[in-house]
């Protein structure tokens, strides 16, 4: 099999795969759920680290969220319906965490430095300062930029995930990327849309 | 889609932790009791696409035996004493009496014995037996049928197929899942 017919196969595969690894890790296999781990480790961790913005932090809460989902394996009814649960205890815990410890850096937005160079395309500088333009948002609109941006999810289901009205997501996104169009802006002119 | 959009996407990528995360996680949970597995959880489980299609399969066969043997053993009756004496059925035209009725052939000083069939709690209806050989089961008789016996055990013999060829089947698709070490 060839082109989108191959794909197609691949990817239904996939999700009976998922399937089967989901059923068997809810009946008490180790080694299916390490699989499930292994395949969603990258979401979970990425979230906390990019909220939370410290690495030690960020594991030690994903180890407590799949610790979270093995104790609650038998309610997750498909692949699909086991990303969104990821995802929101995921968002909520790390949102818990910041109101808790304060870890939200205590920079205001002018205190972000300018960077030294112009920078380019895929430039590391650019995504470190736009990582810290976007700490200084509030936890909740920092949450919904890095769903937005790391998981490529549309308002509606940032929404559900964040359990708020759309309406709130799309205005949480509106004033974020004014704010980091602004800062921008002033380094980098190319950079508006 | 402007480019803040793609430096964004960029910026906020998926991250993976160090490379001992899975086996961290895994030693927390082996310190915890296993998730206990409900009955009723398991039978569910046989009604989901991927096994919902062997258990039709192997449902609908131990259907159609079960009917067959029914059906045969409904059409071929026999009695069966107390003492385990296995009593071939005669239709009722060779047993002297049809029905409950004297036959001209009867001994008028000996009474026929009652046949009318009645209640009585040593009466024992393994099978169903038609109309036309009921009148020659007595009480305390039992009703079996070799035939259906034989039957039964081709059901059951069915059945442990069905069962070994699917428990064969599930450990074939665990096997070809199970993560390579």
């Amino acid at each position: 099999m060839v082109g989108w017919e191959g794909t197609i196969a691949l990817e239904n595969r996939a999700a009976v795969a998922l399937e089967d690894t989901l059923e068997r890790s809810a009946q008490g296999d180790q080694w299916a759920f390490a699989e499930i781990v292994r395949q969603h480790q990258g979401m979970v961790f990425g979230l906390a680290c990019h909220f939370l913005r410290d690495r030690s932090l960020a594991e030690e809460l994903s180890q407590e969220v799949f610790l979270n989902l093995y104790q609650n394996l038998r309610s997750i009814k498909s692949p699909a319906h086991l990303t969104f649960w990821l995802r929101k205890v995921t968002s909520h815990r790390c949102i818990d965490q910041a109101r808790r410890q304060k870890v939200r850096p205590q920079v205001s937005l002018e205190d972000v430095p300018e960077p030294f160079t112009r920078a380019t395309e895929n430039d590391l500088l650019l995504s470190e300062l736009l990582r810290r333009v976007v700490d200084t948002l509030t936890e909740k609109a920092r949450m919904v930029v890095i769903l937005r941006y790391q998981e490529d999810l549309e308002p509606a289901e940032i929404a559900k995930v964040l359990d708020m009205p759309v309406n709130t997501v799309k205005s949480h996104l509106r004033r974020s990327l004014s704010i980091l169009r602004d800062k921008l802006s002033r380094t980098l002119g190319e950079v508006t849309s | 889609m402007s480019r803040l959009d793609d430096e964004l996407r960029i910026a906020f990528r998926r991250e993976q932790p160090s490379t001992e995360f899975t086996d961290r996680v895994l030693k927390q949970i082996a310190r915890q009791p296993a998730p206990r597995v409900r009955w009723w959880r398991t039978l569910a489980a046989l009604f989901q696409p991927p096994k919902l299609r062997w258990v039709a399969i192997g449902a609908t066969a131990a259907l159609l035996v079960a009917i067959g043997a029914a059906q045969y053993a409904r059409l071929h009756p026999t009695v069966i004493t107390d003492n385990g004496k296995v009593a071939e059925t005669q239709p009722p035209e060779a047993s002297g009496t049809a029905g409950g009725v004297k036959t001209p052939d009867s001994a008028p000083e000996a009474p026929a014995p009652k046949l009318e069939p009645k209640p009585h709690r040593n009466i024992h209806r393994l099978m169903t037996v038609s109309n036309r050989t009921r009148n020659n089961v007595r009480p305390g008789d039992r009703v079996v049928n070799p035939e259906a016996e034989a039957a039964k055990e081709k059901v059951m013999l069915a059945l442990y197929i069905t069962n070994t060829m699917l428990s064969d089947a599930q450990r074939a698709i665990s096997d070809a899942d199970k993560p390579q070490r």
